[in-house]
């Protein structure tokens, strides 16, 4: 199915008016839920949202009910506009909400049984979809939030950024030139609207009328099919995808002629699947994209060349680079002093990107949205580590702060661990954290998952013997014929450590 | 080289997505052919390219990941099936 920009508009207009003509219940926030999945309601409902002058919230029928129900409460959205696909899961969240709803459900001819069904909430179907000529979509400030995304917290609890508008735009200025987006080209739309990578796939596109192709559910298992039939110029995904790509052989040279912009984000790109993907892709640039929610998508990139890259590659992972025009780094100490050049430290970010931080939630945002002693620009602490460069080199991605950890006294990198795994085994997919945990980045030691079963273990320990010193050598190998990714594609660390605890 | 049969690539995917489907509320041996483990929730897309390496692993065979058919691709039943037949081809063509 294809949808015109004008369909598109007319679809998002009617879902608008007719949804701003439902008052309100009280307490509601400005904010409309799009319970959708890979279907037109799953945009022309954040379209609409916005033309309502809300921002919205994406949920996913793909997510447990208890986090839906967990995002939509948080939110605190009164309104949700749901797909066909999705309306039979509304029977494990509805009967558990605790304020009235406005459901509307725009390709549903009869809503009349669910309207029975659940008194207390109001169902809108088909039938009540409204083109009203005398409204308007409603104008927003520029400090209005735009959508709602949610992370999941170190601690486990999960956090609602808040983006507003001229965060928003402020990045689509950022990378619309610099890829030269025009109506010729074909975006992927790889990533779930849950995850804040989607932001670039809708609107980067979007801006200059490209075309944006949404794989459904199954085309998304074959990534080189899709790349071809859909003749895309734009991909964007997690750089486990080109790690899978690789290891099941479609990463051959010249393969994908059509891309011309190859973007990966998310997590660590192993410096392998940027080179394979760059023969792969021949007429394509191949981008390392950085960048944490609460700073809008992504802020900093690095472009791979095949002759200098190599080199500036650290632990075989690609450099984040360079910040979006705009936007400024600063990499500090725990004291929050700028490290020498060639040092490491935690990465802070400042500039238009960074957003409006957590959705109702002061506390976490004064923790992690700062100023500097005698500065008065808010900066955004990323918790992740990187290595401030010297002169004019790109930004290296470390690891996660909580990844250096003190064994005994040593401070030991993760990162480090892991790069030396991947080389002993040849194996892309492996993990390295420390067990058991102790307080304050303290461990007694370090403990490895690698995604193979066909590797040696004996010869694997005698090779991480002869690179690692003692405390860093993993006290135990875990071999997994591969390891858990979580709804977002990343390895899933908290269910490994759950392994861990079962096994303890 | 012997035959992989349908039952032990059954046997296989069920034993790996055991906690999936027990959440589920499905016993192994009560899954029907016609299971979908991608749209039925058991695996995402990127699961499904770990699912075969997995089988790949176990069984010793390569699998050509471009011949499959995307839509018959997760369904418990047709992907057991591919998978013998591909052992069948390589154990009678092979020497």
């Amino acid at each position: 199915m294809t949808l015109s920009y004008r369909q598109m508009y007319e679809r998002a207009f009617s879902l608008a008016a007719t949804l701003d003509r439902v008052h309100p219940s009280p307490g509601s926030a400005p904010l409309t839920a799009v319970l959708a999945y890979r279907t037109p309601t799953a945009y022309t409902g954040i379209l609409g949202a916005l033309l309502r002058g809300h921002g919205y919230v994406s949920l996913s029928r793909l997510l447990p009910p208890e986090r839906t129900l967990m995002m939509l409460e948080r939110s605190g959205a009164r309104c949700m506009v749901v797909d066909p696909e999705s309306v039979p899961h509304l029977r494990s969240l509805i009967p558990r909400l605790k304020e009235p709803m406005v459901l509307l459900l725009p390709e549903q001819e009869d809503v009349a049984e669910l309207a029975g069904e659940w008194p207390t909430h109001r169902i809108l179907g088909r039938a009540d979809l409204d083109v009203p000529r005398d409204w308007a979509p409603v104008p927003v400030e520029a400090n209005a939030v735009a959508y709602l995304i949610f992370t999941s917290g170190s601690t486990g609890i999960p956090k609602a950024v808040m983006a507003a508008h001229r965060n928003a735009l402020a990045y689509i200025d950022a990378v619309v030139d610099h890829y030269a987006v025009t109506e010729q080209d074909r975006f992927s739309q790889t990533f779930e609207l849950t995850f804040d990578g989607s932001i670039f796939d809708l609107w980067v596109g979007w801006e200059r009328g490209a075309c944006l192709c949404v794989p459904t559910q199954k085309e998304l298992i074959k990534p080189g099919k899709f790349i071809r039939d859909s003749r895309i110029t734009i991909w964007f995904s997690v750089p486990s995808t080109g790690v899978f790509m690789r290891r099941l052989g479609i990463l051959k040279p010249n393969r994908y002629p059509t891309l011309r912009h190859s973007l990966f984000g998310g997590e660590a790109l192993p410096l392998e699947v940027a080179r394979s993907w760059a023969q792969a892709a021949s007429n394509s640039a191949v981008e390392n994209l950085y960048g944490p929610t609460e700073v809008l998508c992504t802020c900093l990139r690095y472009r791979w060349d095949p002759e200098r890259s190599p080199e500036e590659c650290e632990q075989g992972v690609v450099p984040i680079g360079y910040p979006n025009a705009g936007m400024t780094t600063r990499v500090v100490d725990e004291g929050l002093r700028e490290v020498a050049a060639g040092e490491s430290g935690e990465l802070l970010l400042s500039g238009p990107q960074v957003t409006l931080g957590y959705w109702r939630d002061p506390e976490r945002t004064a923790a992690s949205f700062i100023t500097l002693p005698g500065e008065d620009v808010i900066f955004y602490r990323t918790g992740d580590r990187v290595r401030r460069p010297h002169d004019h080199g790109p930004i290296l991605y470390l690891g996660r702060l909580d990844r250096q950890l003190q064994i005994h006294g040593h401070r030991v990198e993760l990162g480090e661990v892991e790069a030396a795994l991947r080389e002993a085994s040849g194996v892309d997919s492996v993990l390295a954290v420390g067990w058991p945990r102790g307080a304050s980045g303290a461990a007694g030691g370090v403990e490895a998952f690698l995604g193979t079963v066909g590797a040696d273990p004996e010869l694997l320990r005698r090779k991480l013997a002869a690179r690692l010193p003692d405390y860093m050598v993993p006290r135990r190998l875990h071999f997994l014929p591969e390891l858990p990714l979580t709804h977002h594609g990343k390895i899933d660390q908290f269910a490994l450590f759950k392994l861990l605890e079962e096994m303890a | 080289m012997s035959v992989i049969t349908a039952e032990a690539v059954r046997a296989l995917l069920l034993e790996r997505f055991a906690s999936s489907l027990a959440a589920k509320g499905l016993e192994p041996a009560q899954v029907p052919d016609d299971f979908d483990l991608l749209t039925e929730g058991v695996i995402d897309s990127l699961g499904i390219l770990e699912m075969i390496s997995a089988i790949e692993h176990r069984f010793g065979l390569a699998i050509d990941f471009e011949d499959l058919d995307a839509e018959e691709l997760t369904i418990l039943g047709p992907l057991c099936r591919y998978v013998e037949g591909k052992s069948r081809a390589a154990t009678s063509g092979g020497a």
